[in-house]
């Protein structure tokens, strides 16, 4: 049925798609000439679009489907049902298979019937011929009976001699069904024979004799026709013990180990007749029984069995009655159709002897057998549902709390008079399980989101007072700016070094166009000369660089040296004035560091890269003689010389002192609570280093060799400041609260976190991470603090640094099995989990980038509160959620992984967030709920024998 | 297993984090250029058809993040390319410079067939800023030494060359695409005679 679904689903896009590119097709396959060359160019741009957008499918899913149904009452949710359709429908095709081919094809291995025996040469005289005709004999088991046929050569051939009548052949044919037979009488006469069976049927009706070739063949069929038996009959061993007379059968013996003993005595006579009563009348039950499957008890229960199977199966489809009643008619209906294909296959034989037997009593037999095949239906179908279960049990317990807090009186969310309500007069926050709950079930006002979120994320305590909240602000705060100053002393070197580099490789580079040698660039270096290339304003490094390129390039190959060093110099002025200003405006270095203070004077008009958005054009010239410092203008003008070089003369008492003391501060940093006490001094003191370094580094190049922190952590550094740069102007641009300033904030908490956490490293994506936390704090080191909270739980997600990813996509995959098996099944046609990784950036992002703002705070809060309230994964079920929401288009599409990675890049930001969180904390019920009921039946099925 | 649609290109644009990439992309399929995209994370495609010596074709253009602790994400979408794009920003020397690497790493990764002649194109991006600090005769000398890569110098802000560059990338992956045909048919032929040949032994009634 489902295949049938799916089928018709194809089509009708299949319809769509054709109609809609129609053009495209037709040229495609006509032919292509001049004509279609001059029609082509009257089709617009965008008619080339090949694959629909996202958005025209989820339009034409809104028209095409009247209405949509909850994904959950949609499910199928065992996936034996789904086979039984398939073959049932198969069977309705093959009604007549009445040609001698189709019939021929009938005697192979099938999907209807195994083939357990085949023998061609095999003589049978027919009745009235008095000579044996050779044919093929053969054994084929359904699922419910054992069929022996022999067909004439002349048939297999399909070849007839014009003398004969085909119809005479088909009289002579075979076909018999096993239910018919009682006794199977075996001759063996002498060596030259291989034997001969004669089947005698319910009435006393003999059969032809087959005669075997020698060979053993007679013994292998037994064998086999032993085997086909087995489920429902078998060879009556007592007809054995009392015709064996002796070992005249000694292959027989071979068979040692059969559950059938045959007790062969040892006599040499040679040629032995046997008769074979063949059991055929033998219960499912009592078959079942003596292989010691199922205990009496459990069987005489399974009518409760298959009941209970149902219940579950309608829990598992969220508790619909519809679709419990569809449940149980279909498994009726899969047994119904295994039935029918039985008698398919008995009405599809030529030969009409075997339906002579269809007696009142055989009548009986096959309602016997119908019953039969009910019950050992639903057996299997639980059998499959307990396994299923186990997957739900391995896979997914670990995933929902054990218990989930309900929902009522919740869904209004925190509200600014809740939040009060429970705060109390010291400050300190009760019944924090309530503002778990309500956040869960109905977020935050915005208006609080600033004072919940640090609980919520865990860096405030719920028990701590206003006090200790205030201290641990502060604290977090000074540890921030000591951090800060420090990356900020590193940058700088970081920077000169690269201008260094840079200088040289653009002098080797112009040089080279001369000489024609390449040169090798120096890893980690041009990065920052120009960040803001994607700006439609061109930023100052543009137009700053290309003088210093022009003079370079105009400088002899002698003076290399120094136009390096000038280059460097001017630039890097403007880089370490812009991380002391933002220092200043953070209030990181206060009033201790002169330098800055004089620098931040100047700052606004030095157009750092770093700052991205470009909007001023002012030419870096200008900027440096804008700057009324000194030092600024002390440099500028030297740097304006070509004798600028001096200056790099060793400033190596200055570098040696500040590369001291930040060693010092770096170790003293990693000591959050030392570093209360001795606050005071080592912020002076760092900042009379930063002040130093600050000012041998812009005064000296020589210091960036000076440096004191290993040439590793400087580069590691460097590498990661760069990439920063690029992602942190690229971040949101679009969104209002991004102005430069707020950028640089975001630039600031970033380039802190990989200072502390420089073996992680930057990678892309974590600058979105920060982005709305920042947007709700407005607050750096809160910010900050936050963000090292959230990126406990998200730090694995990145690259290298865990499986967690892997083990994401693995837990979509079994969530996606249990809870909707018609998608998995679409989505696990590729064996591979790439399958799963348009939800990469999902998790990665905690979805940020999938919604807007607003939802995005609303999805973040939920996800920390969940934890609590029924999930520590709630973000799976969040993906799950949105997955189920496209589905019928993803499988009216038939989707393949790349397009729904395209569909869902296509929706970013355009989901109906309040609707799919909706479905997601559902779906977290739905899970819970299977899980419970496994583990209470759980209880249950262990008594019983499995 | 993915089925190949006839006449899909699968083209796979790499190179540093910020050299355009996305821009390029979104420049050659919407004829649009946004100063708002941001940094790609994960990977994206857009397709569009176009006319290559009187045939369509569509254009699978995939987009991936640039940096490089992302790349072993990529593998998977750089199987069964018809031609790699490696995007370097002519301003920032070690752009262009990391080329090197993104070959490669997509020789390694994506095992062409044919790892010497598998089509590349080089672009490098943001000519429009005036300030190339990698000279044309230098990336050209790069691209000669790498059997002949194609080069050109696109901005994506201003539209220049980007629609020859990506003409030149389709037909590059068209020849690549016919030679993989010729090998890709042939299993498909051995198995309908595979087909038959079983059908035919049954019909001799010799299944024993």
């Amino acid at each position: 049925m489902t295949i049938l679904t799916q089928k018709r689903g194809n089509n009708h896009f299949a319809t769509l798609a054709l109609s809609e590119k129609g053009d495209v097709t037709r040229r495609r396959f006509g032919k292509v000439g001049p004509c279609a060359l001059d029609y082509s160019k009257t089709r617009t741009p965008d008619q080339y679009w090949n694959d629909p957008p996202a958005d025209e499918l989820v339009q034409r899913h809104r028209i095409s489907s009247g209405h949509t149904t909850p994904p959950s009452c949609r499910k199928t949710p065992i996936n034996y049902r789904r086979t039984l359709h398939a073959v049932s429908s198969e069977d309705n095709t093959r009604q007549n298979p009445v040609s001698t081919k189709d019939y021929v094809e009938s005697l192979h291995q099938n999907s209807r019937a195994a083939l357990l025996y085949g023998k061609n040469n095999v003589l049978v005289l027919p009745k009235d011929m008095k000579e044996p005709i050779p044919g093929y004999l053969s054994l084929h088991q359904t699922a419910t009976s054992l069929i022996i046929k022999w067909t004439p050569n002349e048939l297999m051939n399909g070849y007839v001699e014009e003398s004969q009548d085909k119809s005479v052949l088909w009289d002579y044919a075979l076909n018999v069904n096993f239910s018919d037979v009682v006794y199977v009488h075996c001759h063996q006469q002498g060596e030259e024979n291989g034997g001969t069976v004669i089947l005698v049927g319910q009435d006393g009706v003999q059969r032809p004799p087959i005669h075997f070739p020698r060979g053993g063949h007679l013994l292998q069929f037994l064998t086999c026709l032993e085997n086909g038996l087995l489920p429902h009959g078998q060879l009556d061993p007592p007809l054995w013990s009392q015709r064996g007379k002796g070992k005249v059968f000694p292959k027989l013996r071979r068979r040692g180990g059969r559950p059938i003993k045959s007790r062969i005595e040892d006599t040499d006579e040679e040629s032995v007749d046997y008769v074979f009563q063949i059991i055929n009348k033998m219960s499912h039950r009592e078959f079942l029984l003596e292989q010691g499957l199922i205990d009496p008890e459990s069987w005489s229960n399974s009518a409760h069995h298959m009941a209970s199977c149902v219940q579950r199966a309608q829990l598992l489809s969220s508790s619909t009655t519809s679709s419990s009643s569809s449940k149980s008619i279909s498994l009726e209906k899969a047994a119904t159709c295994s039935l029918k294909e039985d008698t398919v296959f008995n009405e599809n034989l030529p030969s009409p002897k075997s339906q002579k037997s269809a007696s009142g009593e055989s009548l009986n037999t096959v309602c016997e057998t119908m019953k039969k095949q009910i019950l050992s239906r639903a057996f299997y179908g639980w059998l499959a549902y307990c396994r299923h279960l186990k997957t739900v049990r391995t896979h997914l317990s670990g995933l929902v709390n054990v218990k989930i807090m309900d929902g009522e009186g919740a869904s209004e969310g925190l509200t600014k008079e809740v939040w009060e309500s429970l705060r109390l007069d010291d400050g300190s926050i009760c019944f924090e399980e309530e503002i778990f709950r309500r956040t869960y079930y109905g977020a935050i006002a915005h208006s609080i989101r600033k004072e919940v979120w640090p609980f919520l994320l865990g860096h405030y305590k719920f028990s701590s007072t206003t006090k200790e909240r205030e201290e641990l602000d502060r604290t977090t705060k000074q540890y921030y700016e000591t951090t800060m100053t420090e990356w900020l002393a590193v940058e700088a070197i970081v920077r000169q070094k690269d201008k260094e580099i840079m200088a040289a490789n653009i002098a080797k580079l112009s040089s080279e166009s001369t000489s024609g040698e390449p040169v090798p660039l120096t890893p980690g270096l041009a990065n920052d000369i120009s960040n803001d290339v994607f700006e439609d304003d061109v930023s100052i490094t543009s137009d700053g660089e290309p003088p210093i390129f022009d003079e370079n390039e105009q400088l002899s190959p002698v003076v290399e040296e120094k136009s390096l060093d000038f280059s460097s110099d001017a630039d890097h002025k403007g880089e370490c004035t812009t991380k002391l200003e933002n220092g200043n405006e953070n209030h990181v270095i206060n009033d201790d560091l002169p330098v800055k203070e004089s620098d931040s004077g100047r700052m606004s008009q030095c157009d750092s890269p770093d700052e991205g958005v470009g909007e001023e054009e002012e030419s870096d010239d200008d900027n440096v003689i804008a700057c009324n410092k000194p030092t600024a203008e002390k440099i500028n003008n030297e740097s304006k010389q070509s004798t600028a070089v001096v200056i790099t003369t060793n400033p190596s008492q200055d570098s040696g002192n500040q590369s001291e003391i930040s060693l010092g501060s770096r170790s003293s940093c990693s000591r959050l609570k030392s570093f209360l006490e001795d606050e005071k001094d080592s912020a002076d003191g760092l900042g009379d280093c930063l002040q130093e370094g600050q000012r041998s580094n812009c005064i000296s190049p020589a210091s960036s060799q000076g440096g004191v922190y290993s040439g590793e952590i400087l580069e590691q550094f460097g590498v990661n400041v760069h990439r920063i740069d690029k992602d942190v102007q690229r971040c949101d641009r679009n969104y209002w609260y991004f102005n430069i300033d707020n950028l640089e904030k975001l630039r600031n908490v970033m380039c802190t976190y990989i200072w502390e956490h420089l073996d992680i490293g930057y990678m892309q994506g974590m600058c979105d991470l920060v982005a709305p936390l920042l947007v709700i704090f407005d607050d750096e080191s809160m910010a900050y603090a936050c963000f090292c909270r959230l990126m406990d739980r998200l730090s694995v997600n990145f690259p290298h640094s865990g499986e967690a990813m892997d083990m994401h996509f693995a837990n979509m995959r079994s969530l996606i099995q249990i809870l909707d098996p018609e998608l998995f099944e679409l989505m696990d046609k590729n064996r591979d989990y790439t399958h799963f990784f348009f939800c990469y950036r999902w998790f990665l992002l905690d979805f940020k980038r999938e919604l807007l703002y607003d939802d995005v705070f609303i999805v973040w809060e939920i996800i920390w509160s969940a934890k609590y309230v029924s999930s520590a994964h709630f973000y799976l079920f969040f993906a799950l959620a949105l997955v189920e929401t496209y589905r019928d288009i993803i499988i009216g599409n038939q989707m393949e992984f790349t397009e729904i990675i395209k569909f869902f890049n296509d929706m970013a930001e355009r989901h109906n967030a309040k609707a799919v969180l909706n479905l997601a904390r559902n779906l977290v019920v739905q899970l819970h709920s299977m899980i419970e009921d496994q583990l209470s039946t759980s209880s249950t099925t262990s008594s019983e024998k499995l | 297993m993915a089925t190949k649609k006839k006449g899909l290109l699968k083209v796979i644009i790499l190179g540093d984090t910020g050299v355009g990439k996305t821009s390029l992309m979104n420049q050659f399929v919407n004829r649009k250029f946004s100063g708002q995209y941001k940094a790609t994370i994960g990977a994206d495609f857009l397709t569009k058809e176009i006319m290559v010596d009187d045939r369509v074709v569509t254009m699978q253009i995939w987009d991936t993040a640039g940096q490089e602790r992302f790349q072993s994400l990529g593998v998977a979408f750089y199987r069964g390319a018809d031609c790699c794009v490696l995007v370097f920003d002519v301003t920032l020397p070690n752009t262009f410079k990391s080329l090197d690497s993104w070959r490669d790493e997509f020789l390694v990764q994506a095992c062409p067939r044919d790892p010497e002649n598998f089509p590349f194109v080089v672009l490098g991006n943001k000519i429009d800023l005036g300030n190339a600090a990698v000279p044309s005769k230098r990336a050209e000398r790069w691209c000669q030494s790498k059997n002949n890569i194609p080069y050109f110098e696109t901005s994506a802000k201003d539209a220049t060359n980007v629609e020859q560059a990506f003409q030149a990338i389709a037909k590059n992956a068209l020849a690549q695409e016919s030679e993989q045909d010729l090998y890709n048919e042939f299993p498909d032929q051995i198995k309908l005679t595979g087909d038959s040949n079983r059908f035919n032994n049954n019909d001799a009634g010799c299944s024993c």
